[in-house]
């Protein structure tokens, strides 16, 4: 018994590309669609720019049944998962003997805000009466979840991280664990949809974001130029198995799970994030049983603030010592936002392809960077890639640090 | 991820026990263990009339509030303001649970202490409330900006629950704020036990935390009429598995349990309350609200709990129900627990406390397993108040209105949200405890 | 305002609820369970709600229980007309 738990399917609803394989090609091009923000009811407001899903139609790929009772973050969710199952080739056939046996869990930071603002408006603009059946299935953390689980039959272990960024990580930590104690298979990942008037007007305070005009200068983590992050929607769920099951159906194991670690640091100060951050990476590399020097690339978590972008270059150099300024680090969200706790979904499903490619993609946006690190910037650079690090922070003090290592 | 001790299953190596080493409450009715407890044990009901705001033209009026005077309670006027309401709930209920557990977080232990806190709909109230104000009552969808309050942000983000929690007790080690619908505070306890039992922290402060009781909740349960619209006897509407129920009463609360290694809190001389063994959830994959009358998947989630914990199926001497009193939840469960239990369950007490604190959505699965703690110390079964008509698709021992006295070494807590999810956890006394 | 509840209407309702059917087929199957049209009793109770403020009046309490299409149009048509 292995007892690894590998990823076998990705899918991808993110802001340059619908499916893995669109994602992809955007991404290693180091293409940035970060562009003026269009969502209606939200010109007005001083975002300016952020990372919109334009290429995606719900309606193509989900039921209008489930349509109508959701919020667009589990539409993303509802579509990402279709994806990840078909890329992992697991059917409906391959668990209906025993359901039990396959179950999901999501990360969510934000909620169903455009749903919750239509009913709040009906509510407040009309009276209670007017406010519809699925308010109360719809705007709360634990819709993707719940319908993912309804519409595909999984009723496995269940569960919901509503934490910050970094969640987005820690629910692969509870996947593993599902894995560990028993089930088959386990769909993860995170997608948001934060871009609806309210949930802008919401996120105005949050330290860090952006609220430049220029799509090419709003977001340059790691740059002199550095003056917050863009936000953005959509993101990634993954196709999870216990490695001997995986093989046992002959599914193609695309990467393994190695370690996670996940640590606290506060609200406060950000420059503190980096001891927290570092915290992580060595608990998730002692996971992993992986050395420093064994990390072929970085996948950062870019704030895109001096302060942060400092810290997490400290961590990165105190984590990996003299061998952090040497490794790969890159950060293609400056190319399409920071999808709070889908971001670091993303990231992993980059860094999963990136090692099937052997390619490290860029970092968009990004030119001269003014830390002690080997970002990649302007284009993708080849290189063998066996292992890499994904990174995350969140605004309310969490740091997670996740090792996915090559498949097969 | 790599073969680390598992809390069950095969392949285990030493499994890490996991005590309950303080407790912290703020429930309707009763603020603070003891007052609690009070409460519980005389079958008091803390249900009324909505006065947190003016609910005319509402189908359900009534609730289970907490009366809650923050600098009563040792919250700074500053920190009052930051928190949302459900967030302050989560502080004080935690300061008295770290108090009761005399922990004291050195540097070194701080990377080893958790936080795993629940919420089904975070800071819904403060969101509504700003809400109000930058579309001038709902007249704007494309909302001003700069009629906003301050604070916004934390409450758009659940993360804030946990984060809150971590900031005031020192913790360093993972900090997460989980949302599943109803099962949240079972799953953010559960969640604590496991990662403690596999080794990733050794002391977590655990629990849930909700303040729902604003027009926007209100509302989306008087749309799907899953609440009572027993407005003119509110002490009496809460009514699980009595034949005369008619949907539950929306209540807001907190609590939280200091959970730690068994040798961990040996080690520094604590009081153990008592231990979680075992800890499952499953979804329905039915319905967002809907329940089968078999309740299959709860009797799963129960089976593997009682499983982790080694505990045997007619050893449990309670059953602390999620007893919402809905039609269907009430006999679903009952079905569930018969399921698993078979003849033993009539022999069982199994009781709700929603029908004397309400039901505080994500908050209440830990005010259940804080409930269960205190009647383990107590010896003492808390009642179903309110249950006077039998339902015969409801035919088990639900103690009506009278705290009964009893022998409790195995307690199980079980909860259903929407979502699908079924959660179940089991609790037990430490054999030396018991003799 | 008591214009009583077509086909039409109720296929119009169904369709916000994300069931897309027929008028005709409405009227060939009246006793097909709802289930099998694929409405819910979410569905269902937002029909109810949605009527009631178009109509401006409660429906019996029991509406939202209603198994098929035929037996809704039944127990509403018959509330609005006599006012019960």
């Amino acid at each position: 018994m292995t007892s690894r738990t590998v990823i076998t399917g990705i899918g991808v609803v993110a802001p340059n590309g619908v499916g893995a394989d669109a994602f992809w090609k955007a991404t290693q091009s180091g293409l940035s669609v970060l562009d003026r923000v269009t969502r209606a009811g939200c010109e007005h407001l001083p975002l300016r720019v952020a990372g919109e899903v334009r290429g995606f139609d719900p309606g193509a790929m989900v039921e209008d049944r489930f349509l109508v009772q959701t919020d667009r973050f589990t539409h993303h969710a509802l579509a990402a998962a279709d994806l990840a199952l078909e890329d992992a080739r697991l059917g409906r056939a391959d668990y209906e003997g025993d359901p039990f046996s396959v179950g999901v869990v999501t990360a969510a930071g934000s909620g169903g805000g455009e749903f919750g603002q239509r009913e709040l408006q009906h509510l407040w603009e009309q009276g209670p009466r007017f406010v519809g059946p699925y308010q109360s299935i719809a705007w709360f953390y634990a819709a993707s979840t719940g319908q993912i689980s309804i519409r595909r039959g999984l009723k496995g272990p269940c569960g919901v991280v509503a934490s910050d960024e970094a969640g987005g990580l820690d629910a692969f930590a509870h996947a593993a664990r599902a894995i560990r104690q028993g089930s088959r298979a386990m769909l993860v990942g995170a997608t948001e949809a934060p871009l609806a008037p309210y949930s802008i007007v919401c996120q105005l305070e949050y330290e860090g974001l952006s609220t430049g005009e220029d799509p090419e200068r709003a977001y340059r983590p790691f740059t002199d130029k550095a003056c917050g992050f863009v936000p953005a929607e959509g993101g990634a769920m993954f196709v999870v198995e216990d490695e001997d099951e995986a093989r046992r159906r002959g599914a193609t194991v695309r990467a393994v799970l190695a370690g996670h670690a996940a640590t606290f640091t506060g609200t406060r100060r950000r420059d503190v994030s980096g001891e927290g951050l570092a915290h992580a990476i060595r608990g998730a590399l002692r996971e992993a049983d992986c050395a420093p020097e064994e990390i072929d690339v970085v996948f950062a978590d870019a704030i895109g603030t001096p302060e942060a972008d400092a810290a997490e270059a400290a961590a990165i150099a105190d984590a990996l010592g003299a061998y952090g300024r040497k490794v790969p680090v890159t950060a293609p969200k400056s190319g399409t936002g920071r999808a709070y706790c889908a971001a670091p979904a993303l990231d992993t499903a980059a860094a999963v392809l990136a090692l099937e490619h052997g390619v490290v993609p860029p970092t968009p946006n990004v030119y001269d960077v003014c830390h002690d690190l080997d970002v990649v910037t302007g284009s993708a650079r080849a290189a063998e890639l066996r292992t890499a690090l994904v990174l995350s922070r969140g605004r309310m003090g969490s740091n997670a640090a996740l090792v996915v290592r090559k498949g097969a | 991820m790599g073969a680390a001790p598992g809390p069950h299953g095969s392949g285990l190596v030493t499994p890490r026990r996991v005590a309950v080493t303080g407790v912290g409450v703020v429930a309707p009715g009763g603020i603070g263990v003891r007052d609690f407890w009070d409460l519980l044990s005389n079958g008091r009901t803390a249900t009324r009339g909505i006065t947190l705001f003016d609910p005319t033209g509402f189908r359900s009026r009534i609730a289970a509030e907490v009366d809650f005077d923050p600098a009563a309670h040792g919250l700074e006027p500053g920190e009052a303001d930051r928190a949302d309401r459900y967030i302050q709930f989560a502080l004080v209920a935690a300061r008295e649970a770290v108090k009761d557990a005399g922990l004291d977080l050195t540097t070194d232990e701080a990377w080893r202490t958790g936080v795993s806190l629940g919420t089904a709909v975070g800071g819904t109230t403060r969101l509504e409330h700003d809400y109000v104000a930058v579309s001038q009552s709902g007249s704007w969808w494309d909302v001003d900006h700069k009629r906003a309050g301050p604070f916004l942000h934390r409450a758009f983000t659940p993360a804030t629950l946990a984060s809150a929690v971590a900031e005031q007790t020192g913790a360093r080690g993972p900090v997460q704020t989980v949302s599943t619908g109803c099962t949240s505070g079972l799953d953010a306890i559960g969640y604590a036990v496991h990662s403690i039992a596999e080794g990733r922290m050794d002391v977590c402060i655990a629990g849930a935390s909700d303040s729902p009781i604003s027009p926007i909740t209100v509302a989306c349960f008087d749309a799907i009429k899953a609440t009572s619209p027993n407005n003119d006897d509110p002490a009496h509407a809460s009514r699980p598995f009595d034949a005369d129920r008619d949907g539950f009463v929306l209540g807001e609360g907190g609590a939280v349990l200091v959970l730690e290694e068994l040798e961990h809190a040996r080690a520094r001389g604590a009081t153990v309350y008592c231990e979680i063994g075992g800890y499952a959830t499953f979804g329905n994959a039915h319905h967002m609200t809907g329940l089968t009358a078999e309740g299959l998947e709860m009797a799963r989630a129960i089976e593997t709990a009682l499983a982790q914990a080694g505990v045997a199926a007619d050893e449990i001497d309670y059953v602390n129900a999620h007893g919402s009193g809905t039609k269907q939840n009430d006999r679903h469960e009952t079905a569930a627990v018969k399921r698993v239990l078979g003849d033993h369950a009539y022999k069982t007490p199994m009781t709700s406390i929603k029908s004397m604190v309400g039901h505080s959505l994500g908050a209440i699965g830990a005010i259940e397993l804080a409930a269960c703690v205190l009647a383990m110390t107590h010896q003492v079964v808390p009642p179903t108040a309110n249950y006077e008509t039998p339902d015969p698709e409801c035919d088990l021992d639900y103690v009506p209105r009278v705290a009964r006295a009893r022998k409790l070494s195995s307690v199980l807590s079980v909860g259903s949200g929407f979502g699908g999810f079924q959660s179940a956890v089991v609790m037990t006394r430490p054999k030396e405890m018991v003799s | 305002m008591s214009d009583r509840l077509t086909l039409e209407e109720l296929a119009a309702l169904m369709k916000k609820a994300g069931i897309t059917v027929d008028p005709t087929e409405l009227a060939s199957r009246p006793h097909s369970a709802f289930d099998e049209y694929g409405l819910d009793s979410l569905g269902l109770l937002g029909i109810v709600g949605e009527l009631e403020n178009r109509r401006g009046r409660a429906l019996p309490t029991h509406a939202d229980r209603c198994k098929t299409p035929g037996e809704f149009l039944d127990l509403v048509n018959h509330s609005l007309m006599t006012g019960a």
